[in-house]
């Protein structure tokens, strides 16, 4: 391509080009062979390492028993591999009864010690492979040496750390991990130190609680959001003081929590974060709402349903449309509303649940739904229609079941949130946010006749605010 | 004119010297990352991807005309292994049945959703839920012409913190979703686009929109696509993630943040190669605020697509792709060499403008002044063979080092069978494959230059719903 006379010539690039021609061509058949070479070879080794696996398999009971001395696998490099993954694989899936028994071998062997020794002298993946399988030993004496690897400079050997003590999933794992947490010695990614913390405290989410009380920021959000999947109903009241926090992320865990624990304690204070200033918070209370059983929640969901945020509003009318009795009162009610993107909402949602047919039937048929054919929004002109006829409306305010929604909140619920609320300064905050939540008694000046406001408030929940501006 | 010859011959000799050193560092830097990717991996499987702490994805499927395999692709997303999973099917005009398919298919109601276009769309004319499936929405708009309108409807209805951007005509591997995730979760303050692999189906066993068996396709023509697949996924992205200099999270299968889209109006509906202009607008964006961030690419999760299976849908794929580069590069001119861009504009958009988007145009020309060359007699036969062998075997030890990166670390061909003919195939692709795309890319250049941006639609044969193929 290069003329004769150019200067790229002078410098000899012809000879150049043809030994960057060779260089290539030997650089071609070296990759060439080496994919052709690796590929025959791990054909060879995992032959070897099926046979291998089968005739250890076979040997298993005196392998784990001991019959077969550790001496006679640990040394060869191969087998020793083979017993370990077998060991390691039979772990993960064990039960309480079997894992002594396997924990024992792994000990007798001294495989653990190892493993241990490794994790504490190896370096770069070598040691981060020696941490990932202490994590899978489930061994209470691999803590300490996952526990140092904490310390590690190497951003990887931290987070692999991490991973094992996830996968040992004891509480003192988590309690190491808490601790350099809550002290901002440890900086991995949230979502393995979440998974962690997740599998180490399945079984005792109490033991986040000191931790969580004595967080701030994001380590406080990220430990109320652990604590969120993991509630149980021993936790109530420390959840109801969470209900009351400053920080938003706080207060919607706090709502993902209190589903899970009993509804006399859980409804005061859902109906209450239901209303918050936030609206993932209110989605997260609505959410919990449907969950649990209650006779005031309806009131609560039919007020969600006029919320501003549709991802609210969608998830009261999925709630209301799936409890099981009542759905024509309810429809009475939701039109009642005269929210016109509430009843849309709830006349899909029970289409979706194959069961608006069957409200409007409960209605005496006033609606004719092959009329109205299958546009929600037809549906839903009928609908109002037939409660705009004198009488109906007012029907619709049924006494009876206004009184059940505004059965007393549980006053020691109150009692728990309120002064939580007014500790941090937010009572007011919450108590008129938005213009659609409770305002505060005139002269009330104490929790108690707050407490005794909103329980008035519950009372009449159904005078439903007016919609402010239009929903999004 | 003997003298313009010689510097014109220098110059693409310094120019081809340079482009392969390029591709060698490339191929250097993918097969470490690679390799780094390929131990982190064992890490990464100790954690419960798939935990609650996973945030919320919104897939976003654009479907125009689709309604030989939209069903199964469909019920192929809806059966992705993800906790929190909304699946956004966006039907843009479509003039055949996808919309009634999916009617029938799926017992679509119009829902009273509430559709904000934060990002400004053609019409959408409904919405639609399902009553069997509640994580699926479909959209029903008028079409506006271009893919990046219907995505961005999609990014407008889309409820999730991550939208994730997936042809209808393509099929996600099960896990697909947690291991791209995987790049988000390292570090979500910084990570705000990830990039995973497409692959090629054609010649794969598929059932049900799910893929059963991996194979190489049958024709020349497809062959080639997989090892330049191959090459640009496992070399070029991998290594160009590996700067934070990702310059195309591919239109088929990526990941991004949704209240960034939003912050930059989404795809823009006017850009012939969405995909690529959209990336580049991010890192305009986000160096424009002085935002730390990172574009990652992840090799292994995986989406597999149907490639052109004749020449003519190729020419007319490669023409539209080298529009939508041009499109592109000229938008963002701006952006060269200036400060404020960094890297971005000083390395790798002049690398895009000139071993990218002139290169068809250096090519044509190296080759003709070759020859202009030959007839005066100025010029070395010897050395002119020799270059030339020099850029063929060159380019085809990048090509065979792509499919050493594949065998190294992913091995999704298993049969001896297969991986030798991807190395005999290595060996076509830059002879006569790549001047082929020259003058396809070339077309595309001169159609941009007419002012010819029209989006020619490929001919489909359905193959990721078939029952075989």
């Amino acid at each position: 391509m290069v003329s004769d006379s150019s200067w790229l010539r002078d410098l000899g690039l012809a000879w150049l080009v043809a030994r960057a021609i060779l260089l290539s061509l030997l650089g071609i058949l070296l990759l060439i062979a080496f994919i052709v070479f690796r590929r025959w070879s791990r054909g060879c080794y995992f032959n070897r390492l099926s046979r291998r696996t089968m005739a250890l398999r076979g040997q298993w009971p005196d392998i784990l028993s001991g019959k077969i001395p550790g001496s006679a696998w640990r040394l060869n490099r191969f087998d020793c591999r083979i017993v370990e993954d077998i060991l390691l694989d039979s772990i993960e899936i064990s039960g309480e009864e079997e894992l002594p028994r396997l924990l024992a071998c792994l000990r007798q062997s001294g495989l653990l010690d190892f493993r241990i020794r490794e994790a504490r002298s190896a370096d770069g993946w070598q040691r981060r492979s020696a941490l990932l399988a202490l994590g899978r030993t489930r061994a209470p004496e691999a803590v300490p040496a996952l526990v140092e690897a904490l310390e590690s400079p190497a951003a990887e050997t931290v987070v692999a750390a991490v991973r094992g003590l996830g996968r040992i999933a004891s509480p003192q794992a988590a309690v190491s991990l808490l601790d350099l947490y809550v002290s901002e010695q440890l900086h991995v990614p949230e979502h393995t130190l979440k998974n962690a913390l997740l599998n180490c405290c399945r079984r005792s989410p109490a033991v986040l609680v000191p931790y969580l009380n004595s967080a701030t920021g994001k380590a406080r959000e990220l430990i109320a959001r652990v604590l969120g999947e993991l509630a149980n109903p021993s936790l109530g009241e420390d959840l109801l003081t969470l209900a009351a926090d400053p920080l938003p992320e706080v207060r919607a865990s706090a709502a993902r929590a209190l589903a899970k624990v009993q509804p006399e304690v859980s409804f005061p204070v859902l109906s209450i974060l239901a209303l918050d200033a936030e609206w993932f918070v209110r989605l997260r209370a609505v959410i919990a709402l449907s969950t649990i059983e209650h006779r005031g929640k309806i009131y609560v969901l039919l007020r969600a349903l006029c919320d501003l945020n549709r991802h609210v509003r969608q998830r009261a009318a999925w709630a209301l449309a799936r409890l099981q009795h009542g759905k024509e009162e309810i429809l009475e009610k939701v039109v009642a509303t005269r929210d016109n993107y509430a009843l849309q909402a709830f006349l899909s949602e029970l289409e979706r649940d194959d069961s608006l047919d069957k409200a409007l039937e409960g209605l005496g048929k006033v609606v004719n739904r092959a009329a109205a054919g299958s546009d929600v929004e037809n549906v839903a002109a009928a609908v109002r229609k037939h409660f705009a006829a004198p009488g109906a409306v007012a029907a619709a305010m049924n006494e009876d079941l206004v009184e059940s929604g505004a059965a007393p909140p549980r006053d020691y619920a109150l009692q728990y949130y309120l002064p939580g609320l007014e500790q941090r300064g937010s009572l007011d905050a919450a108590l008129s946010g938005r213009g659609n939540t409770v305002a505060r008694v005139p002269g009330a000046t104490t929790v108690e006749d707050t407490a005794a406001a909103v329980k008035k408030y519950f009372a009449g929940l159904d005078k439903a605010a007016d919609r402010p501006e239009e929903p999004r | 004119m003997v003298r313009f010859l010689q510097i014109s011959n220098d110059t693409l000799f310094v120019y081809y010297l340079i482009s392969n050193l390029i591709s060698l560092l490339l191929l250097i830097v993918a097969i470490y990352k690679n390799t780094h990717h390929r131990y982190r991996l064992a890490s990464v499987r100790m954690e419960n991807l798939a935990s609650p702490f996973s945030p919320p994805i919104s897939l976003l499927v654009p479907a125009h005309n689709e309604e030989l395999g939209i069903v199964a692709n469909v019920n192929s997303l809806l059966r992705l292994d993800y906790p929190q999973l909304e699946v956004v099917v966006v039907n843009d005009g479509s003039n055949d049945r996808t919309l009634e398919r999916l009617q029938e298919s799926f017992g679509l109601h119009r829902a009273p959703i509430v559709y904000v276009a934060e990002i400004g769309t053609a019409p959408v004319t409904a919405i639609y839920r399902s009553a069997a499936h509640p994580r699926l929405l479909v959209l029903d708009k008028e079409s506006a012409g271009s893919k990046a309108d219907a995505i961005n409807a999609g990014i407008n209805a889309a409820t999730s913190p991550y939208v994730c951007v997936v042809d209808a005509d393509s099929i996600l591997e099960k896990d697909s979703l947690s291991r791209i995730m995987a790049g988000v979760m390292s570090d979500p303050q910084r990570v705000i686009a990830v990039g995973g692999i497409v692959r090629i189906l054609n010649g794969s066993t598929v059932e049900s929109a799910e893929l059963r068996e991996v194979h190489l396709p049958s024709s020349h023509i497809e062959m080639l696509q997989v090892i330049e697949y191959l090459r640009a996924f496992l070399v070029g992205r991998e290594a160009w993630a590996g700067f934070n200099l990702l310059p195309i999270i591919s239109g088929a299968f990526g990941i991004f943040r949704r209240d960034l889209l939003l912050q930059v109006q989404g795809f823009r509906a006017a850009a012939v190669g969405e995909d690529f202009d959209l990336i580049i607008r991010l890192h305009r964006y986000l160096l424009d605020h002085d935002t730390p961030y990172h574009i990652n690419f992840i090799p292994d999760p995986t989406c597999w697509t149907e490639a052109p299976s004749d020449y003519k849908s190729l020419a007319r794929q490669r023409a539209r792709w080298h529009k939508g580069l041009m499109d592109t590069l000229w938008s963002t001119r701006d952006m060269l060499f200036r400060k404020r861009y960094g890297r971005v504009g000083s390395l790798i958009l002049p690398y895009m403008w000139l071993f990218e988007c002139l290169a068809p145009l250096l090519e044509i020309v190296g080759y003709s002044t070759i020859i202009l060359a030959a007839c005066l007699g100025c010029l070395s036969h010897q050395f002119f063979v020799e270059f030339l062998l020099f850029g063929y075997v060159f380019a085809t030890l990048i090509s065979v080092g792509s499919v050493l990166l594949e065998e190294l670390n992913y091995r999704r061909y298993t049969r001896w069978r297969d991986v030798a003919w991807l190395l005999v195939y290595c060996l076509f692709e830059h002879l006569p494959y790549r001047q082929l795309t020259m003058i396809w890319r070339l077309r595309g250049m001169w159609e941009y230059l007419r002012g010819d941006v029209r989006w020619h639609e490929l001919k489909r044969t359905g193959v990721s719903a078939s029952a075989s193929c």
